[in-house]
């Protein structure tokens, strides 16, 4: 007889377990994780412990290799370059397709996007947020040289199905080209970490090839670019750590989902909160400009505003803020850049803002002080008719709670976009100072009064005769006849402004707005 | 030379409309140095921080882009 085999015999085989998974957690090897920390970008696994709360990362695939026999000779591919699963924000969970640039680059590969595949479907079926933190060089062209290509991009399409089903964030924290650099842009939220991301078509050496053109990564996408020119990016922080702090306080404003209510959050700011400071920031002399997001920060809870594109089309401010404890989508016109004129960007940028907050059910605010849309050859060219076209869709298309203050002037088709009284808007307080009407009166005495205009001798005295006239039709632009008739619902106090607000959500927060059926409206863009 | 003081640039193309400070004035944070003119608007350039205005870059009538200094507090 020999020795009777081990019928228990675990041991090795959990060992070989535990050592698998010490290979994949050490991403790509000792010397590729320092090249990473030594670029300013922290390895993807500090990466998802910052993002999460502890203890709270379940990861799905952290067996994968590329199992791709032509990258066999290169060994072991950790995870396959891509760390995926879910963990939990303040208590609430969230996936995360986390690139590991110290794998191949990070490239997106078969076995990865099959991991990432997984991720959507499970974000679809639990209606819970998606994270993609970028660190990636885009697809891996070693494997997918050939038309087999044909059969990729799934994960666009995929990712369309979800916008505004579950919030979806995609964090730039590397140099990302073609692939990941449409992840983003396919995304609601995008944030860059400016000194070590970027985000093109195409990378550095395809340009030169294709076009001669011969720039790095920052000149061509970095954060610069992108959340200053472009505008495709919603903000730049300085690090890593910035980043995923901002990620997390993005989702806290959030629902999981389109059909789950935001999260209202506990306060000690009250509601009715007086703000006489206001008194000192805006002046009642209309042509004297201000800084809307003093007003704003007086406004919101604890002065919190989690501002979108700030850099970007500047004359109009976009963020996320709380009052009350409730999450509201803040749209305010800035009348210290442009006079808070709207352009094409700033339409672009409030169109698509009141699209985000109207799909998860954030409640909008606006704060008008407007001169109306730019107007000449140069913005007609650019296109302002679709851009201001597209804002008029958004806001019209909103379903979510709308209040609205104005402030000073809000004229023309820019009282409409800004959600003025015809766009099912819920409350309208206006200031003493508003003026709201088709356009400032200046711009009107040249159109109805020019006969009387030009029989005045040309010079001083028509300037002198085009002052008094716009100050008389001055007098016919007063809140209290627009209040006369009721087309606005109150006027206010402005050290009220908080509590205005406050209360406007309050007695719309039930609001239902149902509508004919259709496929889908047809978006000016 | 940027050692030796805050610059305070303008954040847009404009017209100097104003210059409200005179050198070796001193100015708390939030005073008004220039009023500047763009789109109909009188736009303030306000000091960043406190100190004494050490230069004055623009005078009424100039027109500045986006970026310029409009002055120096040290």
């Amino acid at each position: 007889m020999t020795d009777s085999p081990d019928l228990y015999a675990w041991k090795p085989l959990v060992e070989d377990l535990a050592e698998r998974r010490q290979r994949s957690l050490a991403m790509g090897g000792p010397e590729r994780v320092e090249r990473q920390r030594a670029a300013g970008k922290w390895p993807v696994r500090e990466r998802i412990d910052e993002l999460f709360d502890p203890g709270t990362f379940t990861e799905f695939g952290q067996l994968a290799d590329s199992m791709d026999p032509v990258l066999a000779a290169k060994g072991y591919m950790a995870a396959d370059g891509c760390v995926t699963g879910v963990g939990e924000i303040d208590g609430r969970r969230v996936a995360v397709c986390a690139y590991d640039f110290t794998v191949m680059a990070g490239s997106m590969g078969a076995v990865n996007e099959h991991k990432t595949a997984r991720m959507r479907e499970l974000v679809l079926r639990q209606r819970i947020p998606i994270v993609w933190l970028l660190d990636s060089a885009g697809a891996r062209i070693q494997a997918t040289s050939g038309s087999t290509f044909a059969g990729a991009g799934a994960l666009f399409r995929e990712q369309v199905t979800l916008s505004g089903v579950v919030p979806q964030v995609a964090a730039l924290m590397g140099h990302c080209a073609a692939g990941t650099a449409y992840i983003p842009a396919l995304a609601d939220f995008l944030p860059m970490v400016a000194p070590t991301s970027s985000m093109a078509l195409a990378g550095r050496h395809l340009v030169k090839a294709a076009t001669g053109e011969d720039v790095d990564e920052f000149e061509m996408g970095g954060a610069e670019v992108h959340t200053k020119v472009s505008g495709v990016a919603d903000l730049a922080v300085a690090d890593d750590a910035e980043c995923l702090a901002t990620i997390r306080r993005y989702l806290g404003f959030f629902p999981a989902h389109n059909q789950e209510a935001p999260p209202v959050a506990a306060t000690d700011d009250p509601g009715d909160r007086r703000i006489e400071a206001v008194y000192d920031i805006v002046p009642t002399a209309p042509r004297r400009a201000y800084d809307v997001k003093k007003v704003i920060e007086l406004v919101v809870d604890d002065g919190e505003l989690l501002e979108l594109k700030p850099d970007w089309a500047r004359n109009i401010v976009t963020g996320l803020a709380r009052v009350g404890g409730q999450p509201v989508g803040i749209v305010a016109n800035q009348p210290k850049v442009l006079g808070g004129a709207l352009d094409v960007n700033a339409a672009d940028k409030a169109a698509r803002f009141v699209w985000l907050c109207d799909a998860f059910g954030i409640p909008l605010v606006f704060l008008h002080d407007v001169p109306g849309f730019v107007v000449g050859t140069a913005v007609e060219k650019q296109g302002i008719i679709r851009h201001g076209a597209k804002m008029l869709f958004a806001i019209s298309e909103a379903t979510v709670p709308k209040v609205s203050v104005v402030l000073r002037k809000s004229y023309g088709a820019g009282y409409f976009v800004m959600n003025g009284t015809a766009y099912e808007a819920d409350y309208i307080a206006v200031w003493p100072t508003a003026e709201i009407a088709v356009m400032g009166p200046e711009g009107m005495v040249n159109i109805i009064m020019r006969k009387e205009l030009d029989a005045v001798p040309e010079g001083k005295e028509r300037d002198a005769a085009r002052i008094a006239m716009a100050d008389e039709l001055r007098k016919n632009i007063d809140p209290y006849i627009a209040a006369g008739h009721a087309q606005v619902d109150d006027v206010i106090d402005p050290a009220d402004t908080r509590a205005a607000i406050w209360k406007g959500l309050q007695v719309t927060r039930t609001k239902q707005v149902p509508r004919p059926w259709r496929k889908h409206g047809v978006l000016p863009v | 030379m940027a050692d030796a003081g805050t610059e305070v640039r303008t954040e847009i193309t404009a017209n100097v409309w104003q210059v409200r400070v005179e050198v070796g004035q001193a100015v708390a944070e939030g005073d008004e140095l220039v009023i500047l003119e763009s789109m109909k608007m009188e736009i303030p350039v306000e000091a960043p921080c406190a100190g004494t205005v050490s230069e004055i870059r623009v005078q009424p009538e100039d027109q500045i882009t986006e970026g310029d200094v409009v002055a120096v507090i040290t």
